[in-house]
């Protein structure tokens, strides 16, 4: 009984790490760099999602149309992800694409301060107060024979997987995916076959912005309380999840991402809970020494460029 | 009017260029003997010449607070720094380099040994007096001298070595913890470890020994990053290192024994300015070395080709390990002196923030450079401090400064530059 | 030419400053009291209220002509400094505001990861400095110069233990608390042992913890739920109080939960909502039903920026207002600023029964001040109830 309820609610935390692992790992596998300032588009992300849906509401309360809950809230992940991705783009237009030939390590730390600019700037425009994320629909309690399961938890866990798989279908069958597949298998060969370099860098930041702002706006349903920090710690988690499942990999980095979820999840169950970050930790470090490619990761190539 | 706005060009680049050739021909010895003048100077007149061209007080850190603050103190905080510093720094540094010439070639005559001690003497009766004017003053030096350590020993991984490590904030924990552990339960009477064992009366003369109990236990913990790095590297290895640090972190928090997340305190107050200083100076001088022996050049041999280095008989394994240990050493000794300067550690202080902060003071100050990291973490310490009255802003203005360096200077201000110590103490060449 | 446009800057340089020379500042004399409060980082928040009370306090002593010492009348001037809530920078800010700005005294700062170090500060440099929010006793403990303005962990343990086993007769308790912050976790172990000595060794049948900055506690939660507790206490801070709330919720827990002082802000209703309705905790003030000074403070402070003050924003009001007290009584304002700071400390500690919004106060020989503590229930339109007052 215990076990399946934490394996509920695993699911549920693990969807936000594959969710934002996923676009730590697009990014990598195309321009062989880390977008740090990932963590705080979700962050961006989650408060865009905030606005929008207040607006939404608003503008339902005032009575210019009719729209059930569920409505907005679709509409408030639609509208989001088209417009966190431009916050994408702008990232990598301003940080990354003046970097692309500078040390990895150096575009990295642009995108750290990247991030602190938000962080800040986000402080600066709305204060410090907390925001509390509109609860577009009622919960539910379903109480299944002792495992409690919500309306809002199924639906994280379904919407999320449904993405990952759609953008897994996006770079399997489309042109543009089989672009970025060829870009990560050669980035300095493949713009010379007409490949535009840049549109597929600022595509590959757009998509995964998108699915950052979609993690962040669940997010915002599971757990209500934004504040402008909260991208840091599941931003590098988050990371620690996309490099667990192995460069470049959707599916890798996906699946290692709901691990991460699981491994954080059950290690309370086991042991005292004040040690899980020891344990946790400890577990991602023995996987690298034993697998120190991650799960679908190629192994060591001479392409490191640095 | 054109002509004679061009002959004001010309004539303002060559005093621009008359000045770099009078200041080339200066050497390190006048430049410390002017800023000895200008400190005394500021000791004896600063106060009353401060109230007297109405700042409330001497400004610290050059007026940059004060101007922030009060905009329209800014003349005569420009004045103060002008008259104070500049100046005197400018005249005794003319006016003695011919004899400061002849006294350095006879230095180095004598032994570089004794030339460079020299001049170390002299750098710290600068900085000493200048110090001896707050507790202010001190503090910040004192953190910004650790900050040059941290940067140092981080940049030797990440710079020389070429990996991406982010467990530097584990290894200053560690560093800070065994060495605060070490003075507190030998020489303090606490609540956690009860009566002090020896009496404390020695206890400065075995601090060194508490540091390096601290830079050795964070080697001992380096291990743990090091041996998975001879499988994989790049990427890997910072999560790796990254979940290295949580691990750090949380095991810290679950010992009682230290305090657990209330943290340790009670560090007996031994870390004053000389000790800092020496240690810093200690730290540049081996770390120096050690990046221009045969070992610094095997390290930019991994980094570059892994492949090729092993090929041409450098042995990658034990290159990195050393690098690594030597590397958290530092970083263990600079925590050590961190705790014992705010005399409190806690967990908290030893995680994303603080490696934050450390990757930017060593992408800023360049990669690969000893001169880079000093820069870097001066430029960022003492950045920190000027910009407090911004408050919030503060932190935008320092982030975009920095993607600037990293867009106009992709590898830091000052990077693949060798620190020749030869170079810094001889007499500079007169044109006669 | 060169030459010429030089000596002339030197001199006009020179003639500046002459002319600053000859009128230089002769102005009245300020107190400066310096503020050390976190504006950025973590809680933000808690500088905010920091940062508002004290203004209104200046507000209210400049509109009265400054501070009465003797027959003087003197100006007030803050120096608020921001500490990022970090240790070392809670530190530099204090030695900023004791040695460069040359306060008076301190006010903050207020979590005890602060406090602590800074307190260490302080006192090495004979200043007096009252956090006013800092609940850790180390924070005080053999610090001459140091006081602080609200009750501590070891007094509100019991209370929320006692009136547990009063209010509802449990004999299960569960505690979940964050792990890797100082406040929450003292505080829990506190509750522990008196809980455990009220009923029993093993009366505590879940001690869960989690980090800071987690947001989902379902794991925790569910061992709880199962081990057998009939309610749940939860020291953290509001914007966790919520989250934690909620989830239990959602996981099929209807017992009741109790929380500490940290959960008095008006962010936890706003933020949990109808699941936080009719949940009890122990606090310094309840803002709800509040008379007299009590009340004019929450309207003042409601009206100028548009929310009910919490307690942060209480306690550092009175804060201010013990420092006022203490420089009134302390008769002469000399300008030797280090027979003055000693004078204020002295002061300080021989304040009698101070009448402050959240409760009378008498600091002991640490320098703690011994107060009553507030129940407070959240009622069902979302307002802090007073409930009952528990005194040392």
């Amino acid at each position: 009984m215990v076990f399946f309820q934490n394996l509920i609610n695993a699911l549920q935390w693990g969807s936000f790490y594959a969710l934002i692992a996923l676009g730590y790992s697009m990014v990598y596998s195309i321009l062989m760099l880390f977008n740090f300032a990932h963590g705080d588009i979700f962050m961006v992300g989650a408060y865009i999602g905030f606005g929008v849906s207040t607006a939404l509401v608003s503008l339902a309360a005032m009575g210019a149309f009719a729209l059930p809950g569920w409505l907005i809230l679709v509409l408030t992940i639609i509208i989001s992800m088209f417009l966190t991705s431009f916050v994408g783009m702008i990232v990598e237009r301003v940080g990354y694409r003046p970097l692309r030939d500078a040390p990895r390590a150096s575009a990295a730390i642009t995108g750290l301060m990247i991030g602190i600019i938000l962080e800040t700037g986000n402080l600066a425009l709305l204060g410090a107060e907390r925001v509390k994320f509109p609860s577009l629909i009622e919960t539910t309690t379903y109480d299944l024979g002792g495992v409690f399961v919500t309306n809002k938890k199924i639906m994280i866990v379904l919407v999320s997987i449904t993405l990952s798989f759609a953008l897994h279908q996006f770079i399997r069958r489309t042109r543009w995916g089989m672009a970025m597949r060829a870009m990560a298998f050669d980035f300095a060969v493949v713009p010379l076959m007409g490949v535009p370099l840049n549109r597929m860098a600022a595509l590959t930041f757009a998509l995964g912005s998108a699915l950052a702002a979609a993690a962040g706006i669940l997010f915002g349903v599971a757990y209500p309380v934004l504040d402008p920090y909260m991208g840091i710690l599941i931003g590098w988690k988050a990371f620690v999840a996309a490099i667990l499942g192995g460069r470049g990999s959707v599916v890798g980095a996906t699946l290692a991402g709901f691990l991460l979820g699981f491994i954080e999840m059950f290690v309370p169950m086991i042991f005292p809970s004040t040690l899980r970050d020891f344990i946790a930790y400890t577990i991602v470090l023995l996987i690298l020494v034993f697998r120190p490619h991650g799960f679908f990761g190629e192994a060591y190539s001479a392409r490191l460029r640095l | 009017m054109e002509a004679t706005s061009e002959k004001l060009s010309i004539d303002k680049k060559q005093l621009l260029s008359g000045l770099r050739v009078a200041a080339s021909r200066i050497p390190l010895l006048a430049w410390f003997l002017g800023g000895l003048v200008a400190v005394a100077l500021e000791q004896f007149i600063g106060n009353p010449f401060a109230r007297g061209i109405g700042l409330p007080k001497v400004p610290v850190l050059f007026g940059f607070v004060i101007m922030l603050k009060k905009p329209f103190l800014i003349p005569s905080a420009v004045l103060y720094v002008v008259l104070i510093y500049l100046l005197p720094v400018a005249v005794v540094a003319r006016l003695t380099a011919a004899s400061m010439n002849r006294l350095a070639a006879k230095l180095l005559d004598l032994k570089m040994f004794l030339s460079v001690i020299l001049h170390l003497l002299l750098f710290y009766a600068v900085l000493h007096i200048w110090a001896e004017m707050s507790d202010y003053r001190v503090l910040v030096l004192k953190l910004m001298l650790i900050a040059v350590m941290l940067t140092l020993s981080l940049n030797i991984i990440n710079g020389y070595m070429g990996e991406f490590s982010c467990s530097h904030p584990g290894f200053m924990a560690l560093g800070a913890y065994s060495a605060s552990v070490f003075t507190v339960w030998l020489f303090a009477d606490d609540r956690l470890f009860g009566p002090a064992l020896l009496p404390p009366a020695i206890g400065p003369f075995l601090f060194p020994i508490a540091l390096l109990v601290g830079g050795l236990v964070a080697a001992v913990g380096a291990l743990a990053v090091a041996v998975p790095s001879f499988r994989t590297r790049g990427d890997y290895l910072a999560i790796i290192s990254l979940a290295f640090m949580f691990i750090v972190k949380s095991l810290i928090e679950n010992l009682e024994v230290v305090g657990g997340p209330r943290g340790l305190g009670n560090q007996p107050d031994w870390a004053n300015l000389p000790v800092v200083f020496a240690t810093t100076a200690i730290c540049i001088w081996i770390i120096n070395n050690f990046v221009r022996s045969t070992m610094g050049k095997a390290l930019n041999a991994v980094r570059d080709n892994e492949m090729a280095a092993d090929a041409m008989t450098v042995d990658t394994r034990k290159t990195k390990i050393l690098a690594f240990l030597f590397g958290a050493f530092w970083a263990g000794v600079a925590g050590g002196l961190f705790a014992h300067v705010l005399r409190y550690v806690n967990p908290g202080t030893f995680g994303i923030q603080k490696l934050a902060e450390v990757l930017a003071m060593v992408y800023f100050g360049g990669l690969n450079s000893v001169y880079g990291s000093i820069v870097g973490a001066c430029g960022i310490s003492l950045l920190g401090e000027a910009l407090r009255p911004l408050e919030l802003y503060k932190w935008i203005i320092i982030p975009l400064l920095l993607i600037l360096v990293m867009i106009f200077r992709p590898t830091g201000l000052i990077a693949f530059k060798e620190f020749d110590v030869k170079k810094l103490v001889q007499p500079k060449k007169m044109a006669d | 030419m060169t030459r010429k446009v030089f000596i002339l800057a030197m001199v006009s340089i020179f003639a500046v400053g002459l002319v600053f020379f000859a009128c230089g500042p002769k102005g009245p004399e300020t107190i400066k009291i310096g503020i050390n409060a976190p504006l950025t980082g973590d809680i933000p928040k808690v500088g905010e209220g920091t940062k508002f009370a004290a203004q209104m306090w200046l507000a209210d002593v400049n509109a009265a002509g400054g501070i009465q010492v003797g027959d003087k009348k003197y100006k007030v001037e803050l120096v608020i400094e921001d500490n990022e809530s970090k240790a070392e920078s809670a530190v530099k800010a204090n030695t900023k505001l004791i040695t460069e700005d040359e306060v008076l005294a301190i006010v903050g700062p207020q979590s005890s990861k602060q406090a602590v170090p800074a307190g260490g500060k302080a006192n090495e440099l004979q200043t007096p400095m009252i956090s006013p929010w800092s609940t850790n006793p180390n924070t005080t403990k053999d610090r001459p110069y140091i006081f602080r303005g609200c009750f501590l962990d070891p007094f509100q343990g019991p209370v929320v233990a006692k009136f547990v086993k009063g209010e509802f007769g449990f004999t299960k308790a569960a505690v979940l608390y964050d792990v890797a912050s100082d406040y929450p976790k003292g505080l829990a172990e506190f509750f522990k042992a008196a809980w455990e000595d009220l009923n029993g060794p093993g009366s505590v049948v879940a001690f869960e913890s989690f980090t800071t900055k987690d947001t989902d506690f379902s794991s925790q939660l569910t061992k709880i739920n199962n081990s057998g507790a009939e309610f749940l206490f939860t020291p953290q801070y509001y914007n966790e109080v919520a989250l934690i709330v909620q989830q239990a919720h959602q996981l099929g827990w209807d017992k009741p939960i109790v929380g500490s002082d940290s959960w008095g802000s008006s962010e936890t209703v706003k933020l949990c909502g109808k699941d936080c309705y009719g949940l009890f905790f122990s606090t310094h003030y309840a803002a709800a039903g509040a008379k007299g000074a009590t009340k004019e403070f929450i309207d003042r402070y409601k009206k100028e920026h548009g929310y009910v003050p919490d307690d942060v924003a209480a306690l550092t009001w009175d804060s201010m207002r013990i420092v006022q007290t203490a420089i009134e009584n302390c008769g002469t304002i000399t300008g030797d600023i280090k027979k003055d700071r000693t004078c204020v400390k002295d002061a300080l500690a021989s304040i009698k029964d101070f009448d402050g919004i959240t409760g009378a106060m008498t600091f002991n020989a640490d320098g703690d001040p011994s107060k009553c503590a507030v129940i407070v229930r959240i009622s069902d339109q979302g307002e802090f109830e007073f409930y009952k007052s528990v005194c040392p």
